[in-house]
């Protein structure tokens, strides 16, 4: 296009001077036509072309002005001269003025590609500079804040004193007709990224030539768009990061309420068993009662039996009682009394012992132990709860050991079951108080419905104590329950 | 990038910050007492190194790094523009003197005349072309206007106006118009300001020199065409921050201008 311009610009001399090169031809408006083509396709086309024009054609009005003075012929080419640097000049403004408006809403439109889609800051920033520096026709620089850092693009750092951290800490844009430096020189503007919460960062530009009044006014407009469509793709990417924590979390809760579900399916398996057990040997021992007599001796063993399985089945049916006000969220009921610790501890061991021959069973309570403020009852289902799970789950002839100390600050009693068995593996020494929570080993080598631990919890819980399972070298588990004391 | 990188700049001094004032004012006493003194030939050849040498030198002092030296640039740039003078006062071909006023230059000041003048050849070749136009449409222009020829001859004529313009006219000028106050002015102000003043400033120093015929049509050509010359050559400054292009146009617009024959 540029060479039909310059080609249109000679053709119309070659008709000014075939036409008799008066100063007042009337080709002289034709070349209107190659200086208006000019200022719609070029940048600062307009005036260069009305510059050509001129040129072309002063050898045709100046010899005239100089012959003949300032005849209307000359007058005539002379207003040609300035009607054509006017049109030059004019639509090379209106048209470059539409140009810049349109390459700014691109600019615009860029800015928003480059922060689309879920990208990390730092990789954020550098592609939004080097499409800027595409745009702008300039050295770009930007500094963003992160929450909790500045992340730089352009350059290494922020340097104390420079233009962008006047501008980070006034908050005003900043042009710096000379940024200093040898050779070309290079002009600045740095302009305040908004967001939020007030300055989130700032864009510099940097060019060896002018930043004009008009672009200068412009700056800050395209800042603050920059900093509004960095401060969305950061809430953007906060809310898919959330969006994908909660998407997890359900997940996580599913999964949960599925065990759950299945352990409470085991659980009323276990539970029939449980029950099934104790009924029917009282089914057993009853019908025996009423078809046959025996003797005094025999009567008082099969009651015993009797009671014994009266018991497990009352216990079993306290733990259901438990886990329901455990599931509804609600603390066990206390009887608060003052309690002798020692006193309870060898009753509970001594109750047991009876029971179960199987096991020597050692009880090493420290003298001068403080009274505690607690639930005997409750206490002692605590005690005995945890001494059965030892016999329960240690070979028979191993050592059962219960023993109890004070200690100081703050005070309170220390009560430890420790047995030889084969410990607790590391995964399920956080779940064993769990309600159903039952360890595969445990599962397979005693019965159980897995609501030991947990009620034996929820007592402790509700007396304000803490318990925690520990394995004890070489092999066998341990068992301490911390209960505050009466100061 | 200067903006992230470096602190912001110290505030620029004033426009006519670092004047050597005191040698200038020597060589306007210079100048002073040669016309009271001196015959005319000499007269001429003081009044051409007192002017150009004040238009080198000043652009020395301004364009500094601190060198207590070129407060004395004006005398000492003087001294060798009235050397050459001189030698061209005394014999045809002792013009091609001037020749060692860039030589001088080029010691005093490598970075207008030395490698990186010249290290961006394309602008270089683009400044001789824009004085090329310049000059063949000064030509055409004259040559329809006034009717002037174009001449070939003598050479040794030829040669010395040449040797003037490379060593003295366009040196001084591009050195002082450029390189100083066109560099000054756009370093504080817009493009377009900074331009009107380097050029009104080389047009008015045009308009005064008294080797420039007195004719209103030879005053308007010669603004006109310093005007554009002007313009065109702070914009090849501005791009490049080189004086290469700008020299090359004006010693070639310049060269063609010497071929005017007046009727």
């Amino acid at each position: 296009m540029a060479i039909v311009i310059a080609l249109a610009l000679a053709v119309i001399t070659l008709a000014v001077a075939h036409s008799g090169a008066d100063a007042a031809s009337p080709w002289r408006h034709a070349y209107h036509v190659p200086v208006v083509v000019a200022a719609l396709r070029y940048r600062n086309g307009g005036t260069l072309a009305a510059l050509a024009a001129v040129f072309l054609y002063a050898p045709f009005v100046l010899p005239a002005l100089e012959r003949e003075g300032a005849t209307p012929a000359v007058l005539e080419g002379l207003l040609t001269f300035a009607l054509l640097l006017g049109v030059g000049v004019l639509s090379a403004a209106l048209a470059g003025g539409v140009r810049r408006q349109r390459a700014r809403y691109e600019t615009l439109a860029t800015v928003q590609r480059a922060l689309d889609g879920d990208t990390p800051i730092d990789l954020a920033v550098a592609r939004l500079r080097a499409c800027l520096q595409g745009r702008l026709d300039a050295t770009v620089g930007l500094a963003v804040h992160d929450g909790t850092r500045l992340v730089v693009a352009g350059g290494g750092r922020v340097a104390r004193g420079s233009a962008v951290a006047h501008v980070l800490v006034s908050g005003a844009p900043l042009f710096v007709p000379d940024a200093g430096g040898r050779g070309a020189l290079r002009r600045c503007f740095v302009a305040p990224l908004g967001g939020r919460g007030g300055v989130v960062g700032a864009l510099a530009i940097e060019r060896a030539g002018d930043i004009a009044a008009d672009e200068r006014r412009w700056l800050p407009v395209l800042a603050a768009h920059v900093g509004l469509a960095l401060e969305n793709a950061r809430l953007a990417a906060r809310q898919r990061r959330f969006a994908d924590e909660l998407a997890e979390k359900v997940a996580a809760a599913t999964r949960r309420v599925v065990e759950m579900d299945r352990m409470k399916s085991e659980f009323v398996a276990i539970a029939s068993h449980e029950l099934r057990t104790p009924l029917t040997a009282l089914q057993g021992f009853s019908e025996l009662l009423a078809m046959r007599r025996f003797a005094p001796a025999e009567l008082a063993r099969i009651a015993t039996i009797m009671r014994a399985e009266t018991e497990r089945l009352g216990r079993i049916v306290n733990d259901f009682l438990d886990l329901a006000r455990l599931e509804r969220g609600l603390a066990p009921p206390l009887r608060l009394a003052r309690v002798d610790v020692g006193a309870l501890i060898a009753d509970a061991v001594e109750v047991l012992q009876r029971a179960r021959t199987t096991h020597h069973f050692e009880v090493d309570c420290a003298d001068g132990l403080p009274p505690l403020d607690a639930d005997p009852d409750a206490l002692d289902r605590v005690v005995k709860n945890l001494v059965s799970n030892a016999v329960k789950y240690s070979p028979a002839g191993s050592r059962v050991r219960v023993a109890a100390r004070a200690q100081e600050a703050p005070p309170a009693v220390e009560i430890t079951v420790e047995d030889e068995g084969p410990g607790i593996a590391e995964a399920d020494r956080t779940r064993i108080f769990e309600p159903y929570y039952r360890t595969t080993a445990g599962a397979k080598a005693a019965g159980g419905a897995g609501l030991g631990l947990a009620v034996v919890k929820s007592l402790i819980d509700a007396h304000g104590g803490t318990i925690r399972a520990d394995n004890v070298a070489p092999h066998g588990t341990r068992m301490t329950l911390i209960l505050p004391a009466v100061p | 990038m200067r903006a992230l990188d470096e602190p912001l700049p110290r505030a620029r001094p004033g426009l006519l910050h670092g004047t050597p004032v005191a040698a200038l004012v020597g060589l306007a006493a210079v100048w002073a007492m040669a016309m009271a003194t001196l015959p005319e030939a000499a007269v001429r050849v003081a009044g051409l190194a007192v002017a150009h040498g004040a238009l080198l030198g000043t652009a020395l002092a301004w364009t500094s790094t601190g060198g207590r030296r070129d407060r004395w640039a004006p005398l000492e740039a003087g001294l060798v523009l009235g050397g050459a003078a001189a030698c061209a006062s005394l014999h045809p071909w002792g013009s091609l003197a001037y020749v060692a006023v860039p030589a001088w230059l080029a010691w005093r000041r490598g970075a207008w005349l030395g490698a990186r003048a010249w290290q961006s050849a394309p602008a270089v070749a683009g400044g001789a072309l824009f004085g090329l136009v310049l000059g063949a449409h000064l030509l055409v222009n004259t040559a329809l206007t006034f009717g002037y020829r174009v001449r070939t001859g003598p050479l040794v004529e030829l040669a010395g106006w040449w040797a003037y313009d490379l060593g003295a006219n366009v040196l001084a000028a591009e050195a002082f118009f450029r390189a100083a106050l066109f560099e000054r002015a756009y370093r504080r102000w817009a493009f377009a300001p900074a331009v009107a003043l380097a050029t009104g400033a080389a047009v008015l120093r045009y308009l005064a020199d008294p080797l420039l015929p007195r004719s209103l049509g030879m005053a308007a050509g010669a603004t006109f065409y310093i005007a554009l010359l002007g313009a065109g050559s702070c914009w090849f400054f501005a791009r490049t921050g080189s004086l290469g292009p700008s020299l090359a146009a004006a010693t070639v617009f310049f060269g063609a201008y010497r071929l005017l024959a007046p009727r």
